[in-house]
């Protein structure tokens, strides 16, 4: 079985994109091209990570969410924020403070995600229980779980079958609210997301039918209103009185502390060079005896998230914090926390389940083998013209990707400006030739002096 | 000559950082072609335990994977100690690897197994002194 649904949060504006191909070069899964005179992704290999997006010197990438803009009026409007988002500001702003700044941005209702690790560090106890095949990979980072669909098809069965805890906050949500007499299409749960892939896991859910959440609003929208109302606040911060949820609950989404909570031998890795070098082990069966993966696309987990604007080392610091409060607030209430969210602890454990992941097919070169095998010869003869150090000068980030493209029928051995010049050489291609084929790649007036460009 | 494809890797007997690479590679390769996970699962393993060997106990040798329609053809060659007994050699937990190598976590005696519990036909010949064949095919 195949999941071909390849909905995707990062976009490319061409209007703002000028072709530099810096996205193209650090792209970790080759997903993308420069034609006609800018960059373009293909789909089936993306898997909404959001390098390119931090490197884009133009800021022509962005992260395509569903915005504040679309939430309706008249429903019962709820705001989903993650733990990262309160670690977005200084520490003498309390929690309850930045999360009824959020409120004030235009919901009637502000959950913070992080309640629901709560029900996932129970949830995990049960799955370990099940003695599921060894090591489990979290499922928590939606750019990691794509990027095994695509890169390490062989693993997809190893990816722990557990809704993340966006969703089981939001399915507790709607739990709760019916129950208060509210119809379910009144309610309206919206997530203030980090980064582009938990965008992405909303839109299009892997192993799952439909999200519980309705849309996304990227986190930068609700920092740049948030902190304006944040700011304006005249009084010392409210806080809190009792402990809402476990003290380390706060940091999960950060590195380090997921593994602590499934049995066994856990490591946790963050960044995506990490994340890829480990997977590449594992696929191997060169790693043995470990139990659990936790696994974040972005170094610090998502408090380096994409979306995130403030600095992912200074958000950290300010959740540990957080966590010492937490703490302290538990200890004086003679260790009890209390998490509305695990009242319905039994009736979330019978929906936070999913179906297995499948594999996509962004490396396959045909579904027929011996297609393939005919392609993957032509790949190889194919490289042998090319220099093999990857300029990039043919809008392909590498020797080997302009091979399957054109193998592919999507490129021409004369984008290759070293076999231009033999072509040249041997009389195959006029040098006005050579121009056109640059400019289809680079774009009209490229070749033209840069001065206007830069 | 249509329809196949030969890949060859060369392994360096014991270069331990860069083991794996060669059959890193070859997975790669094998990604591109419509096998199904379980399958692609076998022979990496396979291949990465006969790159291993030839790196814990050979001095060199060469990878050569024959991609066909119905099949992954392996012969992993290498120039080495050999082997004196096959057949012991063929045992789970049973390793000649020096303490070094073990120490590095290497040599637990499950390598030739594993090879042939992830392929369907498996052939091991050695002449000692000289060297190892090892062949191994996976049907697609």
């Amino acid at each position: 079985m195949k999941d071909r649904n390849y909905t995707h949060s990062i976009q490319i504006d061409p209007d703002r994109c000028t072709g530099c191909s810096h996205c193209m070069r650090v792209c970790s899964t080759q997903a993308i091209r420069i034609m006609g005179g800018y960059a373009r992704i293909q789909p089936e290999r993306c898997v909404d990570c959001g390098e390119c997006f931090r490197v884009c010197p133009q800021r022509a990438i962005y992260a395509k969410d569903d915005g504040l803009g679309t939430l309706p009026p008249e429903n019962y409007k709820i705001a989903l924020v993650p733990s990262v988002f309160i670690g977005q500001f200084p520490s003498e702003y309390s929690a309850t403070q930045v999360l009824s700044a959020v409120k004030q941005v235009g919901f009637d209702e502000v959950f913070e995600v992080e309640q629901a690790v709560d029900f996932m560090k129970e949830a995990y106890q049960a799955v370990a229980q099940q003695n599921p095949s060894h090591p489990l990979i979290s499922s928590y980072c939606p750019a990691v779980v794509r990027l095994i669909q695509v890169q390490y098809p062989s693993l997809t069965g190893q990816i722990m079958r557990l809704k993340a805890p966006h969703d089981i906050a939001a399915l507790y949500l709607r739990r709760s609210k019916e129950k208060e007499g509210l119809y379910p299409e009144k309610l309206s749960i919206y997530y203030v997301t980090p980064c582009a892939a938990k965008t992405v896991a909303a839109r299009a859910p892997v192993g799952e039918e439909k999200s519980p959440i309705n849309g996304t609003v990227n986190m930068t929208a609700v920092y740049n209103k948030a902190s304006k109302i944040l700011y304006g606040f005249k009084k010392p911060g409210l806080h809190k009185t009792f402990a809402n949820m476990r003290p380390d609950s706060v940091n999960w989404s950060l590195s380090g502390t997921e593994k602590k909570y499934f049995p066994g031998r856990g490591l946790a890795i963050d960044g995506m060079d990490n994340v890829i070098e480990f997977l590449e082990k594992l696929e191997s069966g060169h790693v043995s005896d470990i139990d659990f993966l936790e696994m974040r696309a972005c170094d610090q987990g998502c408090a380096g998230g994409i979306l995130c604007p403030g600095n992912r080392f200074l958000a950290v610091e300010r959740l540990e914090h957080r966590q010492k409060r937490l703490q302290k607030l538990k200890d004086a209430d003679n260790g009890r926390v209390r998490n509305p969210l695990m009242e319905y602890e039994k009736i979330l454990h019978t929906m936070s389940g999913v179906d297995p992941v499948y594999p996509r097919d962004g490396l396959l070169l045909d579904e027929d083998m011996e297609k393939a095998l005919i392609k993957l010869q032509r790949i190889e003869r194919l490289r042998t013209y090319f220099p093999g150090f990857d300029c990039g000068a043919c809008g392909a980030p590498g020797c080997r990707n302009l091979a399957e493209d054109i193998v592919q029928g999507k490129a021409s051995i004369s984008h290759c400006v070293f076999v231009q010049r033999v072509m040249e050489k041997n009389y195959k291609l006029s040098p006005d030739q050579a121009f056109v084929v640059i400019e289809k790649i680079w774009g009209k007036g490229r070749l033209d002096k840069y001065v206007d460009k830069v | 000559m249509k329809d196949q494809l030969k890949i060859e890797h060369h392994i360096e007997g014991s270069n331990f950082s860069a083991a794996g690479s060669a059959s890193s590679e070859v997975k790669k390769t094998l990604k591109q072609f419509n096998i199904s996970p379980l399958l692609l699962r076998r022979i990496a393993i396979a291949l990465y335990e006969a790159e291993m060997n030839v790196v814990a106990h050979a001095c060199r040798g060469v990878m050569s994977v024959d991609i066909q329609p119905f099949c992954i053809h392996v012969v992993v060659e290498d120039e080495g100690p050999g082997i004196e007994d096959i057949e012991k050699a063929m045992e789970e937990g049973f390793s000649t690897a020096t303490e070094e190598v073990r120490q590095m976590g290497f040599g637990a005696g499950m390598g030739l197994p594993n090879i042939k519990k992830n392929s369907d036909e498996m052939t091991l010949t050695s002449i000692p002194g000289v060297g190892t064949r090892l062949e191994f095919i996976v049907n697609i």
